[in-house]
């Protein structure tokens, strides 16, 4: 657990010790996802910097235990195996951003990250927000408050890029906080609102 | 067999957590290994099928390969370092802004943030033919389908330098390195060496196949910012369709050193209009110890001559003569 | 109606709240079609054709179904044939001939699927796909309809390049050869579109007397975008088989009428499928009813005997996710001193994709009749069939179209009258009743059931500072031009017949079961507020049931053609009525009485002179259970569509059952409209701009949901934008494949491409032919934003200046450096070729 990053992000009004519980009930969403059972890489594991293919992963305080191949991203680990469906994949490229997580506070693309490359790091995502008793993150409550978002496939992502952003910037300016999210795509172009909607849940995380 | 762009196909992965056991994996693989850098580049065209290591070391471990330190008055970035820090980096916005400049205009925040100055400078060109696995020059097949063929498509490509292949360096920062004199420093499992950054590009007429020299078993491992140009007047623009995540049509990066408006040193290097970054040496001739503003009168003819342009990519001469005005009146709102 | 009561009091109507799907959108948890599993779930993966036409004639899958993890494989000839279809009224449709199939062996078009692989996970899938063995017989393909239609020129199918309408009357449009002559092609130079035969045609009045009479003729051609919906969400599904039953997990713009589509498809009974779609990832028309492809995971789970869940790739999503077909069209319209429109002749050449014609061109037409009432006009158009993807509805089609080719043409012929673009806009701006074409039989034309566009115009105007903006000096900088642009756009906003489907429950809660998707436009919820204030129920009692036709969902209209919140609202307001009629009915039977002696209010009825007396809605439902019947379900009326019949009998004695049809009459077509106003700055220098302000005012009655309202507006409009400034696909032609397949190259705009100031604002004015006065606004903003900012772009560079759209950096430097403007291939070329001197 990197204690930083938590103080970061967590919600506001709410102990450390509970938002790390809350992050735990979040990640034990059960999951039926299948393990990839694809050819793995078979090389020799002696050299330096072979890799494992059972991994601990920290994922919303969580540490996950998992089987990972060597080519296999962020995304898929998250989705299929952690059964954390709340990131999607938009496009595969880093091109959309529906799949950004943060690792260590920062925003990043989980499709264009090989898992392997997080071992050791925080990975936080939209299920690691909300309390365990619902109530939600500061950030989401502004959206919701706003009516943000209309088909919601992007919402996951600008929420996890807004909160990185945030960490480098919690008094951003609209036009400065568009800036933090341009790496977001939404499709349905609700753009004014959504921004609306984060510049609100930022001033609540402000004020809590 | 069926063409899938999905998913990657499997490779053995190496995370080395030195330099010395990353040259030693670069040095046993030789041609079969892949070096990865932050990703975007290499992960596509993973999934593109366009490249298919047997081992791929991942330098994201290596903690000597992150970071910025300096080196008397020089300045010294890892090759790791991400656009994200090499933008907001103290020392380099206050001495050398120009990289910063550019590092912030690469794609999109959560690219930067994972993106390297190293995989920036060593990315492979964004030709649609040859990313889209068209067995063109570059891909060791007889034609330029972008250049070559009468209905090609090539609003995106090279007008400087074009000697069979079209394709254009996409990085935004290679030219602000190259304008900065920076040294690249090039290590193999038998030692290193330092070269300047402009000899580290190559264009078609020197090797099609690619836009670097980085040999197999070879890493850039840092970037030295000599103190050549430490404080000095800089510009630099990017010019693309999309305000973000897009690649530049014409970038310019631009060092000058001036006395009154007296133009004492200058180094002008347009991006994306060339396999490498292409500098304005004839501009930087015939403007040397001129007033920057006459310099920027002379400055559009001479930055635009010698432009063969394509069916689709005529504007890029028009923007190379523009931006090379704006540059040395150094307004981007001029 | 048995009383005097108001239809509905507004207590939620036109009120901001928040959407009972919004939560789980922020926290993750809401599912969309990939976020379902299944135990011993296998993942499909598509093999896609390299050509833009080809015949298979090698295909050898040993080596495949050899490996490891390999289940099941796919191919055309597994399809079941393509069933005819019924309509609502009876009448039997025909299965067409040349229409797309889940996958074939003779692609149309590069990135059409030829089979598809089940295995045990994707990398299996990815892995097995490459190791079929197939080989291909290169057919004859074309990219460009003009291409088509010069002489000599390539078909995209065996049959024909066209679509041509039936041969006989009754029967289909056909596919047949068209070509146009070398001499047409000649007069026409490069830079117009040549006046060959059209396929389709209609006329009222004499068009070229009024053009002759004219006091200004301009003749113009203009080219508009193929644009791909670029949905976020990819069209994945999720299929498995359970007591012969099939259950699909899939983005829809319809929940309810998915069912009958996949029926269709599959050629099966549609009481046999369950289609969950309780969120889709955007659909903007290319979700319409989900898409033929949801059937491969389907058949695949038949075949392998386990849930498959089909995952599409961006890249499979660009070939198969449907795009608006680009248009060229050729204008000559006649102007009177005033500005009026006199006479349009209008012809309409549409990229039509190779398969189901599109009626974005004809759509243009009418809408060109609606939005600028020209005296006299004529509209001719030809589908042209290409070898490129398949297009479908998007967001206005046809309706983009007509903003965007006549827009920047009302906006020239006002420079060249020395007149205000605003009032050239305003005078001939439909109002009231306006007229429609196409004429009928008898020759008259149609009637919409309102427009208040003048008004639009005139408070836009007003709070966009239209005049003001006109007025000020050009910009200081000299590489700085501004330019001010104004226009409307208009769309079809609402149909009629729907169901509307209420429970009051015994615990005294209104359960309201719909067959919307939805999308994210939120309709399917908003409408639903007007039931609850039918009935004076607080939202908090309220519960939206969706997303699942096994959770027994009214017979609704597809969330799509801006038409929900005009078709849903009444139905909701129907069934809303069919309640308070019952719960009335009941309170007599129970306490004595008639039913009009009661009232409905406080989720109580009650005997209007003594209010003590009466039911709880709690207490009413209990005895609608005991009566039976109308009363819970037991029995549901005549003229309700077949599905909802099939809800009832579900619901039966859950609680006071009420259920209608939208009988409410309605005269005319109903539209809606906007009319937009865009500021632009243009660096003449790098080519780049800015849209500095944008103020899009709406014409689209009541407003039931402000906020839904406004991202429509604002969304719809920034769809225009990307149309005008940047999206686009483009090919390489001579080989007939798509160079543009990502995002960074096809440019769907992001955050940073907004107008630097958007404001909005809404006439307000209710449609007096619907009860609820609300009309759709999903579509209008489109073409209104998109003509908006190429008006502004025109008035900053120059008339005459763009031939197409999107105006990207290279355009924009070709309008101030007309040397690299050259005009070798005309309309099918871009910016050309350039040499510096020296």
């Amino acid at each position: 657990m990197h204690a930083s990053i938590v103080e970061s992000i967590r919600p506001a009004g709410m102990t450390r010790r509970q938002f790390i519980k809350s992050v735990i009930a979040t990640g034990a969403v059960s999951s039926s996802g299948l393990l990839f059972s694809g050819p793995a890489g078979a090389g020799p594991k002696a050299s330096p910097g072979a890799v494992e293919r059972l991994i601990t992963l920290d994922v919303n305080g969580q540490r996950r235990r998992v089987d990972v191949l060597p080519q296999e991203t962020l995304a898929q680990t998250l989705r299929h195996k952690l059964g954390l469906t709340g990131l999607k994949v938009g496009c595969d490229r880093g091109e959309c951003g529906a799949c950004t997580v943060l690792v260590d506070a920062v925003p990043q693309y989980a499709c264009s990250l090989l898992t392997q490359s997080v071992r050791g790091k925080a990975i936080l995502t939209v299920e690691g927000l909300a309390r365990p008793d619902g109530k939600l993150h500061p950030l989401q409550q502004g959206v919701l408050d706003e009516q943000g978002f209309q088909c919601g496939y992007c919402a996951p992502g600008f929420l996890m890029a807004t909160l990185g952003f945030l960490v480098t910037n919690p008094h951003p300016t609209r036009q400065e906080l568009a800036h933090g999210v341009s790496g977001n795509l939404c499709r349905c172009q609700d753009y004014d609102k959504i921004l609306t909607g984060l510049m609100r849940g930022a001033e609540y995380m402000r004020k809590e | 067999m069926a063409i899938i762009r999905d998913g990657m196909p499997p490779f053995d992965l190496f995370r080395p957590t030195s330099v010395d056991d990353a040259l030693a994996l670069a040095g046993r693989f030789g041609a079969d290994a892949w070096i990865l850098a932050g990703g975007f580049d290499s992960l596509e065209r993973f999934k593109d099928r366009l490249k298919r290591p047997k081992a791929v070391i991942d330098l994201g471990g290596i903690g000597e390969l992150r970071g910025v330190r300096r080196d008397g008055g020089d300045l010294v970035i890892g090759a790791m370092t991400t656009l994200a820090e090499v933008s907001r980096h103290p020392d380099i916005c206050e001495r050398f802004g120009l990289l910063a400049e550019a590092a912030a205009a690469v794609a999109s925040p959560q690219i930067r943030n994972q993106g390297t100055l190293g995989g920036n400078i060593a990315q492979d060109t964004r030709c649609w033919y040859y990313r889209g696995g068209w067995t063109c020059y570059r891909a060791g097949g007889g034609t330029c389908f972008a250049g070559e063929s009468p209905q090609g498509q090539n609003r995106e490509h090279a007008i400087f330098g074009a000697e069979g292949c079209v394709a254009v360096n996409p990085s935004d920062t290679a030219p602000a390195l190259v304008a900065l004199e920076a040294r690249l420093v090039i290590e193999n499992h038998k030692g290193g060496r330092e070269i300047a950054a402009e000899d580290f590009f190559v264009g078609p007429d020197k090797d099609i196949t690619r836009l670097n020299i980085l040999a197999p078993g070879e890493l850039l491992t840092a970037i030295r910012l000599p103190a050549t140009w430490s404080g000095a007047t800089f510009y630099f623009e990017k010019v693309s369709d999309r305000p973000v995540w897009d690649f530049s049509l014409v970038n310019i990066a631009t060092a000058m050193r001036l006395r009154k408006d007296r133009i004492e040193q200058v180094r002008l290097v347009l991006g994306a209009v060339a396999a490498r970054p292409w500098r304005l040496s004839e501009v930087e001739a015939a403007i040397m110890g001129c007033d920057r503003n006459a310099a920027a009168e002379a400055a559009p003819r001479l930055a635009a001559k010698g432009a063969a342009v394509l069916p689709h990519n005529g504007y890029k001469a028009v923007l190379a003569a523009n931006l090379a005005k704006r540059a040395l009146l150094g307004n981007k709102d001029a | 109606m048995a009383d005097n009561d108001a239809l509905f009091t507004p207590k939620l109507t036109g009120r901001d709240y928040v959407t009972p799907d919004l939560r789980a959108k922020l926290t993750g948890s809401a599912r969309f079609a990939d976020d379902f599993r299944a135990e011993g779930m296998l993942v499909c993966k598509l093999l896609t054709s390299p050509l833009p036409h080809a015949r298979v004639t090698r295909l050898d899958l040993c080596a495949a179904l050899a490996m490891p993890g390999v289940r099941a494989i796919l191919t055309a000839d597994e399809l079941p044939p393509p069933a005819d279809s019924v309509s609502d009224s009876g009448a039997v449709i025909k299965a067409s001939p040349w229409a797309e199939r889940a996958l074939t062996m003779e692609p149309l078009y590069q990135g059409e699927p030829i089979l598809a692989v089940a295995a045990i996970d994707e990398a299996t899938a990815s892995a097995a796909i490459e190791a079929i063995d197939i080989a291909y017989e290169a057919l004859p393909f074309v990219i460009a309809p003009l291409d088509s239609l010069r002489p000599g020129g390539a078909n995209a199918r065996a049959d024909g390049n066209v679509w041509l309408p039936p041969a006989k009357p009754g029967e289909r449009p056909r596919i047949g050869e068209l070509k146009w002559s070398a001499a047409e092609f000649e007069a026409a130079g490069p830079d117009r579109l040549p006046l060959g035969k059209a396929a389709n045609e209609w006329s009222y009045g004499e068009v070229e007397a009024s053009l002759a009479q004219a006091a200004l003729v301009l003749d113009q051609t203009f080219v508009t975008p193929n644009v791909s919906h670029q949905a976020l969400e990819t069209r994945s599904a999720l299929a498995w088989w359970e007591n012969g039953k099939l259950h699909l997990t899939v983005g829809s713009q319809s929940t309810a009428q998915t069912v009958p589509a996949i029926a269709k498809w599959l050629n099966m009974d549609a009481n046999d499928i369950v289609v969950i779609s309780e969120y889709t990832g955007g659909g903007f028309g290319g979700k319409i009813t989900a898409s033929v492809a949801a059937i491969i995971p389907a058949l695949l789970a038949k075949k392998a005997r386990a849930p498959v869940m089909l995952r599409v790739s961006r890249e499979d999503e660009q070939a198969i996710g449907r795009a608006r077909p680009s248009t060229i069209g050729r204008m000559r319209a006649g102007f009177a001193k005033d500005g009026r429109l006199l006479g349009l002749d209008m012809l309409v050449v549409m990229d039509n994709g190779p398969y189901e014609e599109q009626f974005d061109a004809f759509m243009a037409g009418r809408l060109a009749s609606l939005l600028y009432q020209p005296q006299a006009m004529r509209w001719r158009g030809v589908a042209v069939l290409t070898n490129t993807p398949t297009r479908g509805a998007q967001t206005a089609p046809g309706g983009l179209q007509v903003s965007a080719l006549l827009g920047p043409v009302l906006a020239k012929a006002a420079r060249r009258l020395g007149l205000d673009p605003l009032a050239v806009c305003r005078i001939n701006a439909p109002e009231g009743r306006a007229s429609v074409g196409p004429p009928k039989p008898d020759a008259s034309l149609n009637v919409a059931t309102s427009a208040f566009v003048k008004q639009a115009l005139d408070q836009g105007a007003t709070t966009f500072g239209w005049q003001t903006r006109r007025s000020r000096p050009a910009p200081a900088k000299k590489s700085v031009r501004r330019g001010i642009g104004v226009a409307t756009g208009c769309f079809v906003a609402g149909t009629v017949g729907f169901d509307g489907l209420l429970v009051i429950t015994p615990q005294g809660r209104l359960r309201i079961h719909t067959g919307v998707g939805n999308l994210g436009t939120e309709s399917f919820s908003d409408a639903q507020r007007v039931a609850a204030d039918a009935l004076d129920m607080p939202w908090e009692a309220c519960e939206i049931v969706w997303g699942n036709t096994g959770r027994h969902l009214a017979w609704s209209c597809v969330s799509g053609g801006s038409q929900t919140i005009h078709a849903m609202s009444r139905a909701a307001l129907a069934a809303g009525l069919d309640a308070r009629a019952k719960l009335k009915e009941i309170a007599a039977q129970t306490l004595g009485g008639k039913p009009k002696e009661y009232a409905v209010g406080g989720q109580r009825v009650f005997r209007r002179d003594n209010g003590d007396q009466g039911l709880s809605f709690a207490e009413a439902a209990r005895r609608a259970i005991e009566l039976g019947g109308i009363y819970d379900g037991h029995q549901c009326p005549a003229g309700i569509n077949k599905a909802t019949h099939a809800a009832v009998a579900a619901l039966a004695g859950q609680g006071l059952v009420a259920v209608a049809r939208d009988t409410f009459p309605r005269d005319g077509q109903t539209y809606s409209y906007v009319a937009t106003f865009a500021e632009v700055e243009v660096d003449i220098e790098t080519g780049r701009y800015r849209i500095a302000a944008l103020h899009a005012e709406a014409d689209a009655g009541t407003v039931v949901h402000p906020r839904a309202f406004a991202g429509q507006l604002a969304g719809r409009s920034m769809l225009g934008i990307g149309h005008a400034t940047r999206q686009k696909w483009f090919y390489d032609k001579e080989h007939g494949i798509a160079m543009s397949r990502r995002f960074y190259q096809s440019r769907p705009p992001t955050v940073l491409c907004c107008p630097e100031r958007f404001t909005w604002g809404s006439v307000g004015i209710p449609d007096p032919q619907t009860p609820t006065g609300a009309r759709g606004i999903g579509e209008p903003p489109t073409g209104a934003a998109c003509a908006a900012v190429l008006c502004a772009l025109n008035d900053a560079l120059g008339d005459d200046t763009f031939l197409r759209a999107p105006v990207m950096v290279d355009a924009v430097l070709a309008a101030i450096e007309p040397e690299i403007r050259q005009a070798t291939d005309g309309l099918s070329a871009k910016v050309s070729s350039f040499r510096v001197a020296g």
